[in-house]
């Protein structure tokens, strides 16, 4: 068994080649919680779609769970609630999801149980015989995240999931993506709300105007800007005036009763011991170093900038 | 595929479409029945010899001819209207995605699409037929009832039921290239064509207008449903190509048969819509 569910060489879907994704290889590890990132129209659905034999690839190919994408047999372990949810609205969620059930070739009393855990898993209990028609986009939401894990899947899409839902519902949908995880389930996870993002997954792939910027386990992409927040005393003129050439940056954070709280970033995590020992040597009194963990979202920001400085340097070489 | 069999059967009877059909054929048998027994109870009154019997024998068959052509009629509109959208208007709404990213391959949804379809519009198209021939033989009694054999029904019954199912075929193949709005337009227009060709081919062979004729055998290539229906009116009338036919079932008979080669194209061309429309949908993005 293949430590990847997913494993794309060059996938593309183009557009009269424009738009969509381009080029895309990547490895999502089993049992991994991948979030997709990406801004609105960055190409992160027309992915999904193409792994799910939705869109036909223009370029490239792809494997999941070990079958060529577009086959069969590359679909039978695998759950998806899509972006743009929209069921059958003169069925009942109940009568939906025994239709999907019967799909996963689930038998008549296989069904019943399936159909009442998953109805329990996603807070929909009691409002299961009512018609979609009637529901509200939340509740098209949670019926659609209960028909995704139907067939017991070892993978599962969810795009935009917590799209429609209130904080409560929110809160639900990340604790419910954890218990899948612990399951050892693998979970692609599709979203431009960071935040949410931050909390679930594990592994991270970045998507900027179609094309894969980067992927890998998220807490070592955040490594790529190492920052320290060091409170000192007594910074003179001339230390500001001559930092190492390793601090890239440097911020005045905050000002307390002669104290001050500054943010430095280094070219790399290493250099940290060194910085420190020059502060030191130049006179500062160092009073705390706190190593600063990267949110996601300056993650994506960082990876996004440099991919735009790519394109525009390429950009000028071409017009040279 | 039987599970998207069963959800179309499911989605065809909650669409208002089907429920305003079935009403309004039952207002239409009604209203045939009415007529019929009028009839009936009008020619039953007259006296006279040979001259009355003709009379009562034209009259009968006009009047089932021209019930059987709106029957029919009604059943290609309730065809077109209910599958013209079946694939297209899933795309746009995207409801596919879901059915199409489990493990079911293409032309399994597309010909659960056509099993639910093809066999709901058998049974629409049966009692409609049923009940159009029931009433001339009971309410139209010994007076207006067509004089057929059981063999007569079936086969005309036949050609009467494979009209909506070619239907749904080609219905299929505009749904699975286009939206529903264009294919619902073609598929109408085709279903004009064909019909308006087959009056001028009946009244080219009345006057013996080749060109006429010849404009109705082309109708019938590019879309030959009128022709099944003038094959199932032969069956039960027991008629070809004759003249007199005109004159006893009127426009809505036929005075010019079409061939066994014609039915075999028929045939052909619905299997071929259905299996171009598989191929279609296979390779379309969705």
């Amino acid at each position: 068994m293949s430590d990847f569910v997913i494993e794309t060489w060059e996938l593309s879907k183009q557009y009269g080649g424009k738009a969509g994704c381009k080029n895309i290889t990547l490895q999502v590890p089993r049992g991994s919680v991948f979030g997709f990132l990406g801004q609105n129209g960055a190409g992160k659905s027309t992915f999904v779609r193409t792994m799910l034999g939705l869109l036909h690839p223009t370029n490239g190919k792809a494997v999941m769970l070990g079958h060529p994408i577009g086959s069969v047999e590359s679909r039978k372990k695998v759950g998806y609630l899509p972006e743009l949810f929209r069921y059958p609205d003169w069925l009942t969620g109940t009568q939906l999801l025994e239709h999907h059930a019967e799909l996963c070739g689930l038998s008549r009393s296989e069904r019943k149980t399936v159909i009442r855990d998953v109805v329990e898993l996603v807070g929909m209990a009691g409002r299961e015989n009512e018609r979609i028609r009637g529901f509200s986009k939340g509740m098209q939401q949670r019926i659609g995240l209960a028909c995704a894990l139907l067939s017991d899947p070892e993978l599962i899409f969810l795009d935009e999931p917590t799209s429609a839902l209130d904080p409560i519902g929110r809160k639900e949908v990340r604790e419910l993506i954890a218990r899948l995880r612990d399951q050892g389930k693998t979970i692609f996870l599709n979203s431009h709300l960071l935040s949410e993002m931050e909390s679930v997954c594990d592994h991270v792939g970045i998507i900027h105007r179609g094309e894969l910027v980067v992927h890998g386990e998220w807490r070592k992409l955040s490594a790529v800007l190492p920052q320290i927040e060091l409170t000192l005393e007594q910074v003179s003129d001339k230390l500001q005036a001559s930092v190492p050439s390793y601090v890239t940056d440097m911020r005045l954070l905050r000002q307390n009763e002669g104290q001050a709280t500054w943010l430095f970033t280094l070219d790399e995590e290493g250099r940290v011991p060194a910085l420190l020992a020059e502060l030191i040597a130049a006179g500062a009194a160092v009073h705390e170093v706190i190593k600063k963990q990267q949110s996601l979202e300056e993650v994506f920001l960082y990876w996004v900038q440099q991919k735009e400085g790519e394109a525009h340097v390429a950009d000028r070489k071409n017009h040279v | 595929m039987w599970p998207i069999v069963k959800i179309t059967y499911r989605e065809m009877i909650s669409k208002r479409i089907f429920a305003i059909t079935i009403l309004m054929s039952i207002a239409f048998l009604i209203l045939f029945g009415v007529a019929t027994w009028y009839a009936s109870r009008e020619m039953g009154e007259m006296t006279g010899g040979s001259d009355m019997l003709l009379q009562q024998g034209f009259f009968s068959t006009q009047l089932l001819g021209m019930g059987l052509y709106f029957g029919s009629f009604i059943t290609a509109l309730l065809a077109i209207l209910s599958s013209v959208g079946s694939i297209a208007s899933e795309v746009e709404s995207h409801q596919i995605d879901t059915w199409l990213a489990r493990a079911l391959p293409r032309h399994k949804y597309l010909l659960g699409k056509f099993g639910g379809l093809a066999s709901m519009l058998i049974i629409y198209s049966t009692l409609m037929f049923a009940g159009l021939l029931g009433i001339n033989q009971w309410v139209g009694g010994g007076v207006l009832a067509v004089d057929v054999s059981v063999g007569q029904i079936f086969s005309s019954l036949f050609y009467f039921v494979l009209m909506p199912v070619i239907l749904v075929c080609v219905s299929l193949l505009l749904s699975s290239m286009t939206t529903t709005v264009t294919g619902g337009i073609i598929l109408i227009i085709l279903y004009g064509i064909s019909f308006i060709g087959g009056f001028i081919e009946q009244l080219g062979t009345i006057i013996g207008n080749s060109s006429l004729m010849n404009i109705g055998i082309i109708s019938s290539l590019l879309f030959p449903t009128d022709s099944l229906f003038r094959q199932s009116t032969i069956a039960l009338f027991d008629t070809a190509d004759d003249p007199i036919s005109f004159a006893s079932q009127g426009i809505f008979g036929t005075a010019s048969a079409p061939s066994t080669a014609m039915f075999i194209y028929t045939l052909f061309y619905g299997v071929a819509a259905l299996l171009l429309a598989v191929r279609v949908f296979q390779k379309r993005d969705v």
